[in-house]
């Protein structure tokens, strides 16, 4: 089922998803426990983030400031499909619609992609922009948004890199990039945090239906 | 391998998870049974004629390579002969031992199991490799060859149909019918041996019109115990990435509901860099030849 979070009005100090293929079995556990299927379908972070309390171990793996509702992301510069540099800073102002996919060219971010480019309008109208972030290199990007007429910028997070300072959790026991999309406003807050690896037009449904309410 | 054109997708609502919901259900194209293709492991066959690739010329009704030989023959009674002496030797051991519901269990597990089995295997099969792979590149290509020409499988002969998968079910199993009297393991070995061998007939009757099958096994088929001739139509159709189960199908709808072999296909692309071949867009050494497919049933 999809689950998406909200911003609160406190922050709460949480823990790091290990986001390295070496993620501890105890946090893992407690993901699965408490959401085992909705992991490919749809992750509550809010309520995974309160439970799941790492073990000893794996404490020393990092206790950073993962992005959460109601927190200011980490910046980033980083470089488009056409190799020019964008800095996080640049959107400021309005509302942004960041999306976290793990590679071009694989079937359920193509569907992605093309979802988003179809509503793209629609999100214009919100006022928002649109954001795609994966570790594919500038050249993958260019490839991939002229194959299929994307209107919107695409990041190279070459080494993962943001992927790791924003907390974007793996699936499958970190062999898969998680799919993880933040709504910011337009003063670089996050709002929305939604994740879902295996229904990705959802994002598309979840982001815009936040937008609206806003 | 194909040249990697990505093909165009469809936007599509998965379902949600714990909601089990099929993929709409496009009515069959009209498949006209006929023709042939090369059999899988024809090329090691001494006693076939050599046939140029299986995607490389129309296939012919009353193709020889259709005909079932004497080695098919041979490899088939030894499949069946290990499956029976397995359900024998489990339905004795339980006599003896006076226990019925656990080999029962066990065989019905192992029915399932087949067609997991089966689901997995195929799924392999059509998507990594090619005909120069070693030990199953004459099946893979076979398999490429079924999908240009899927009508065909109706076409073969039982045992020149069952013969590659009566092989393995052989080596298999006669080993544990040799060391083990355990009613509960024959029970499930027995099922899920059986299932597997006969699968590529189930699979051949997924290919037949209602018409041309008898009424037993429509009623099989419409009853679920064996996979239905709609269901393995879907996965006849682009992009090639689902209901890939051919036993009783009970596992289609479980796997593609939850992205299992999606999510396969991504973890093998991330960890080896191996895109499968339902990535691309199909070309026409996969997708079903048209004016083959209209001849006489």
């Amino acid at each position: 089922m999809a689950s998406i979070s909200l911003h609160t009005n406190h922050i709460l100090p949480s823990l790091l998803h290990s986001q390295t293929p070496k993620a501890t079995f105890s946090q893992n556990l407690s993901l699965l426990s408490r959401s085992s299927q909705s992991q490919f379908h749809g992750l509550k972070l809010s309520n995974s983030n309160l439970l799941s309390i790492p073990s000893s171990s794996s404490v020393k793996s990092s206790i950073l400031a993962k992005v959460t509702e109601g927190v200011i992301p980490p910046a980033f510069t980083l470089r488009d499909q056409d190799g020019k540099t964008v800095s996080l800073s640049k959107f400021k102002g309005k509302p942004v619609v960041l999306y976290f996919y793990p590679a071009d060219e694989t079937p359920g971010c193509t569907k992605q992609a093309c979802a988003f480019r179809d509503s793209y309008e629609k999100f214009k109208k919100a006022g928002a922009e649109v954001v795609g972030i994966s570790g594919d290199n500038s050249a993958s990007h260019k490839a991939f948004a002229q194959k299929y007429k994307l209107p919107y910028t695409l990041l190279s997070d070459e080494g993962n890199k943001v992927r790791k300072e924003w907390g974007v959790p793996s699936d499958l026991f970190g062999a898969l990039p998680g799919r993880q999309t933040y709504v910011l406003d337009k003063n670089g807050v996050c709002r929305l945090i939604y994740n879902n690896q295996f229904q990705p037009e959802k994002h598309i449904d979840e982001t815009l239906k936040f937008l609206k309410s806003v | 391998m194909a040249v990697l054109n990505q093909r165009t997708p469809t936007p599509k609502l998965l379902p949600h998870h714990g909601r089990i919901s099929h993929k709409p259900l496009l009515p069959p194209r009209l498949i006209h049974c006929s023709a042939t293709a090369p059999p899988k492991n024809h090329r090691l066959n001494s006693e076939t004629p050599i046939l140029n690739p299986a995607t490389s010329r129309p296939p012919v009704i009353n193709d020889p390579s259709l005909k079932s030989t004497w080695t098919h023959r041979a490899w088939v009674a030894g499949g069946c002969s290990t499956v029976l002496i397995s359900l024998a030797k489990s339905i004795s051991a339980s006599a003896d031992s006076h226990i019925w519901v656990e080999p029962i269990l066990a065989g019905l597990f192992g029915y399932v199991m087949a067609d997991l089995g089966s689901g997995i295997y195929h799924w392999g099969i059509d998507n990594y490799g090619g005909a120069e792979t070693p030990v199953f590149g004459a099946q893979i290509d076979a398999f490429q060859g079924h999908h240009k020409w899927p009508w065909t499988i109706t076409r073969r002969q039982f045992a020149n149909n069952l013969h590659a998968l009566a092989k393995v079910v052989t080596f298999i199993v006669l080993p544990i019918n040799l060391v083990t009297d355990d009613p509960v393991l024959l029970g499930f070995v027995g099922m899920c041996s059986g299932c597997i061998m006969f699968s590529q007939q189930f699979h051949a009757w997924a290919h037949m019109t209602k018409s041309r099958l008898p009424p037993m096994v429509v009623k099989l088929q419409d009853g679920g115990v064996l996979v239905s001739r709609l269901q393995h139509a879907e996965h006849h159709r682009a992009p090639y990435n689902n209901n890939y189960c051919i036993v009783s199908g009970v596992w289609n709808e479980v796997l593609d509901g939850l992205s299992f072999f999606e999510a396969l296909e991504m973890v093998i692309y991330f960890k080896f860099g191996v895109r499968p071949r339902s990535w691309t867009e199909p070309n026409s050494d996969w997708t079903e030849d048209p004016e083959t497919t209209t001849l006489v049933s």
